[in-house]
């Protein structure tokens, strides 16, 4: 099978890319897998897509082709073209409802991919890794006011009837299922579970000389913001911790160039603070090693959290932030965490606290982050797409 | 969880008895990985004991599957309780594996 993949994939920095990286180093190690062809997102000049990138022994060829633009407007009208060119058996997408755009007009005629690629008789399963019925549209920097949200909202229901278009939907979250059942009368979405990364032994507790680092990683500026969480830190600091370091590890969010730079210059005389810019692939390990704690400091969530996944599978206990949604979604997978009340610094020093000053905490916390993250590798989930490929094109 | 082990003709029957979860895989993929390691096998699962699965069991079967398929052989299921059908529906894998109703239904279709 010939399996095109529209995906951000490393080293384009798009939402999404870690687990396209993964998911693709294991779909092309698969024995019915022939080749695997990223349609990926065009890269900032000079850069390139290295297709030795989490090659292993027996691997199958993998082809890159750059075909669609970050806020493009005619990016679905580039991918049926590429998948047309390339005719592949058949063709995921790896997504979520900002994959092709920080514009509500990009971001919508990006999602009519799916059914376009369909109706010119392809295979298609859409991974869609949150739905629009749980965005908080306001945090996540699409609407600024009822009106526009409610436009907004509507639209959305129309683009995800669109996405609804392709032949299977797969979620990873039980509760995104019955929504998009009871909403939609769906009858083709399916449950597909996240996955785990990596499969390790429990990795030691050991933290490196120095201080202890409290850690969040991610695209921020939108609602992951770390205003709460650098006045928590000063809390800690204030209140006695001092041999503590926090670490802001990622980037910007499309939807808000030059927000880290503004925390950093707000709070350029704070010492301990450091903020890591964009962390390339082979130094998320470290990153997360070298971390006591991690943080999530969203102001509300789009579903379940891959950096969750990862703090687990290196036995991170991890700070969360009590939004119903999150909770529900994190407990369900098996996940715990000490919780905070959001945009309050005091609720979230003294999670951090409750974590930092208890190494029983800390180590018990990690324990079950990891077994969770272990539940189901990834290698294994993408059998499940092949077998739902497999069967799309069975039925045909 | 308990497996009990029968052959029925050429047909291999495993009855599962218990929760099928993460602390159960190691168990049942080795007994799948076994027996799929004869060319043309069949494996028949009878779930009828199972009152619980999660993703890592279904990913059990989904491997034993594979591996019965690659030998030209194959995996099918029977007897699952509501809550298990339920979570088979609702990854779609119910249309994956042939699934009976009883395990007398599924050895007359397996021998036929």
């Amino acid at each position: 099978m010939r399996i095109a993949v529209i995906t951000p994939y490393p080293p384009s920095t798009g939402t999404l890319n870690e687990y396209a990286y993964h998911f693709v180093r294991f779909l092309r190690l698969k024995p019915e897998v022939e080749e695997v062809i990223i349609l990926g997102d065009e890269l900032p000049p000079g850069e390139s897509y290295d297709l030795t990138l989490g090659a292993a022994t027996g691997s199958c060829p993998m082809t890159v082709i750059p075909c669609w633009r970050f806020n493009g407007v005619d990016n679905a009208w580039r991918i049926l073209q590429a998948v047309r060119r390339t005719k592949p058996d058949a063709v995921l997408f790896n997504i979520q409802f900002a994959s092709f755009g920080g514009g509500k007009v990009s971001a919508s005629l990006g999602l009519t991919a799916p059914s376009l690629v369909r109706m010119a008789g392809y295979p298609t399963i859409v991974l869609l890794h949150n739905i629009m019925e749980t965005v908080d549209l306001k945090n996540a920097g699409y609407a600024d006011n009822p009106v526009m949200e409610a436009v907004i909202r509507g639209f959305g229901s129309v683009i995800t009837w669109m996405v609804l278009r392709a032949d299977l939907v797969a979620l990873t979250i039980p509760k995104y299922v019955e929504t998009l059942e009871a909403k939609y009368k769906a009858d083709n979405v399916v449950l597909a579970p996240h996955g785990s990364f990596d499969e390790t032994k429990l990795p030691s507790f050991d933290l490196p000389d120095g201080p202890m680092q409290i850690m969040t990683f991610g695209k921020f500026g939108t609602y992951k913001r770390v205003e709460v969480l650098v006045e928590a830190f000063k809390r800690l600091q204030e209140n006695g911790h001092s041999a503590l370091e926090l670490v802001i590890a990622g980037s910007d969010s499309p939807n808000a160039a030059g927000y880290l730079e503004s925390i950093q210059q707000s709070y350029a005389d704070l010492p301990g603070l450091r903020f890591t810019g964009y962390v390339a692939e082979e130094d998320v390990p470290r990153i997360f090693r070298e971390s006591a704690v991690v943080v999530f400091p969203y102001t509300s969530t789009t579903g379940s959290s891959g950096v969750l996944h990862q703090a687990g599978s290196f036995a991170k206990a991890a700070v969360l932030p009590r939004i119903g949604d999150f909770a529900e979604v994190i407990t369900e997978e098996g996940y715990g965490g000490e919780f905070f009340e959001p945009e309050d610094p005091d609720s979230l020093a003294e999670a951090i606290s409750r974590v930092l000053d208890d190494p029983d905490r800390r180590r018990a916390l990690g324990t079950q982050n990891f077994m969770a993250s272990q539940g189901l590798p990834i290698r294994d989930v993408v059998d499940w797409y092949l077998l739902h490929f497999q069967q799309i094109i069975k039925d045909r | 969880m308990e497996v009990v082990r029968k052959t029925a003709e050429n047909v291999l029957v495993l009855t599962l008895t218990g929760r099928f979860d993460a602390h159960e895989k190691a168990k049942i993929a080795s007994q799948l990985e076994d027996a799929a390691k004869q060319p043309g096998v069949q494996v028949l699962v009878n779930m009828s004991g199972v009152n619980f699965i999660d993703s890592t069991g279904l990913s059990s079967l989904v491997q034993g599957m594979k591996h019965c398929r690659q030998q030209k052989g194959n995996l099918s299921l029977c007897a699952l309780q509501q809550p298990v059908r339920i979570i088979f529906e609702l990854t779609r894998l119910d249309r994956a594996f042939d699934i009976y109703q009883t395990e007398e239904e599924a050895l007359t279709a397996l021998f036929a």
